[in-house]
């Protein structure tokens, strides 16, 4: 029956989204997710209610850089794998296990195609945070007995700055590099940091909080010429800025799933093979994948992954002008309505991935401005670091003040995001903003030319 | 049908199964994104390629009406503020939010 009515809707195409007709009823009862209870009196429409919130609807989603949705096509993509195709990929006896074969090695080719890379330098992992432990620590330990010495920065991800902490318990020599206040790395440090028993420089190529774009061609240069590894975690920068392992001069190059609108639970992790990077195993096993990385390569979700990537390469140039115009509206739309607005990151378009807007409003205090823009759905610090009450370890390298690190709000966008969404939020922001301000003396007391540091605070 | 007439077809049934998509975002970027790759397209004279762009977009279109069930099936019954606020006044400024 589920069936007729699919084929109905394929054929005549008379359902309507919002329109309560007989076929979309069948449906619901069909339906996966467990229906709110339309109120019978009132017949009005069922709120959300989480967490102490009340939410008449949906909030509109502006976090792309925590994570993106999958894109239609993707998901056309994973299903047959989800459902009769269901094989593993390393049975070597029967049709199931070929075509998971066959479609693993597809999807490891289209990856390889967006990065410039080999498909046999591509190894599939469980996301960046698996492919940056595997490639810091697996490295590491590699050259353990000729090379003690890491290179990297102190605005990367939370999980190479851990693997970093790991490596130095036991007994590895970490440099974390400073950057400039707009968060580019000056690389005359880098140089001067590199020693001659350094193994591995990780910088990534674009980051999450901030937005800023690290000169990775440069930085390859150098590494090259000292002969150190590069390695960078790419998972914000692949299908949203050219990229090719080549030209960058990369060794190792990090990617994940979820930030290119493709499965969450599935990245990978570029391994050159010309000249060979070696690196000791994380996960230990049966050898898959060139023995560097044991366990039953998920097919949904490659496959996912390498549609994603595919879909990337011919959408990039479209998104990126269709983000770089978005960006372009909010940030006006803002900065022209508020004084008192910061830009975290480079001003410059040219280091920056358009898509993050991350601004600090002062004398607006974080917690309350998150609250009150709860219709739509963004950040504040990066979701990793957001269950402590300390402020952005990324903002506190840039050297941005306490006060304006902890009010800073994270915009995404993406090849989702609408204009009306870019509208609707730089109205709430500006409400929101005002309204808090109008409640403080310190935004009073700014309006009036004082200067907040000259103030001596009484002491009760 | 000559490759220009099926392609206008084409692009008229993309817009069309667009529409229908239950997702407010996917929606937008389904015609959005056909309005511009049809407009680039139309200046391709070459009858190969054109055939072959053909091909890909019967494909897409495909794509876009099985997605479409999916997101009946399974996507949110609760619809987001934009559309609330499209639907329920049509006639609405950007700035009336409720507080």
């Amino acid at each position: 029956m589920l069936q007729r009515i699919g084929f109905q809707i394929l054929q005549h195409g008379r359902m309507l989204p919002a329109v309560l007709s007989q076929t979309s009823a069948a449906l619901r009862r069909f339906s996966a997710v467990p229906q709110p209870v339309e109120d019978a009196e009132t017949g009005s429409v069922p709120i959300i209610r989480k967490k102490g919130i009340s939410l008449r609807g949906v909030p509109l989603y502006l976090d792309m850089q925590a994570t993106t949705p999958m894109d239609p096509r993707v998901i056309d993509a994973m299903l047959p794998y989800m459902t009769e195709q269901f094989g593993n990929p390393h049975s070597r006896t029967h049709l199931y296990g070929w075509e998971s074969e066959e479609a693993v090695e597809d999807a490891r080719a289209k990856i390889a195609r967006l990065i410039g890379a080999d498909p046999k330098e591509i190894i599939f992992t469980s996301g960046a945070t698996e492919s940056n432990n595997t490639a810091i620590k697996g490295v590491a330990t590699y050259l353990k007995d000729k090379k003690k010495h890491i290179v990297t920065t102190q605005t990367e991800h939370k999980c190479v700055l851990d693997s970093c902490r790991w490596l130095q318990q036991r007994g590895w020599d970490v440099t974390y590099l400073p950057v400039q206040p707009d968060g580019l790395l000056d690389l005359n440090v880098l140089e001067a940091a590199i020693r001659p028993d350094t193994a591995l420089v990780s910088v990534m190529a674009v980051n999450n909080e901030i937005g800023v774009i690290q000169p990775l061609k440069e930085i390859g240069a150098i590494c090259r010429s000292k002969g150190v590894y590069f390695h960078t975690d790419a998972a914000q920068a692949v299908g949203k800025i050219p990229l090719d392992v080549n030209a960058a001069k990369v060794d190792l190059l990090s990617l994940s799933g979820h930030k290119i609108y493709g499965p969450k639970g599935v990245g990978a992790l570029y391994v050159r093979r010309r000249p060979r990077v070696r690196l000791e195993p994380l996960m230990s096993g049966g050898g898959q994948e060139r023995g560097l990385r044991s366990g039953t390569v998920p097919t949904p979700l490659v496959v996912g992954l390498g549609a994603a990537c595919e879909v990337t390469q011919r959408e990039m140039e479209g998104d990126l002008r269709h983000v770089r115009r978005l960006e372009e509206r909010l940030r006006t739309g803002i900065t022209s309505q508020l004084q008192g607005v910061v830009l975290n990151g480079p001003a410059d378009p040219a280091h920056r991935y358009p898509g993050n807007v991350n601004l600090s409003f002062a004398c607006v205090e974080g917690e309350s401005l998150i609250m009150g823009l709860k219709e739509i759905a963004v950040s504040s610090g990066s979701a990793c670091t957001s269950a402590s009450l300390e402020p952005s370890y990324v903002l506190r390298a840039l050297g941005v003040e306490e006060e304006l690190a902890h009010t800073s709000i994270r915009y995404g966008l993406g090849r989702f995001t609408t204009d009306e969404e870019v509208d609707r939020a730089i109205v709430m922001t500006v409400t929101h903003v005002n309204k808090l301000r109008e409640m403080s003396p310190l935004w009073e007391m700014v309006q009036d030319g004082v200067d907040l540091k000259s103030i001596q605070w009484a002491q009760h | 049908m000559n490759a220009a007439a099926e392609a206008r077809a084409l692009f008229r049934a993309f817009l069309r199964e667009g529409r229908r998509f239950p997702n407010y975002n996917i929606r937008e970027y389904v015609q959005r994104r056909a309005k511009e790759s049809f407009h680039q397209a139309s200046s391709i004279t070459d009858p190969v390629a054109a055939e072959s762009l053909l091909q890909s977009g019967r494909k897409e279109l495909e794509v876009v009406k099985r997605q479409s069930l999916v997101y009946q099936l399974y996507g949110r019954k609760v619809k987001n503020v934009l559309e609330l606020d499209l639907a329920f006044k049509p006639g609405a400024k950007q700035g009336e939010i409720s507080a």
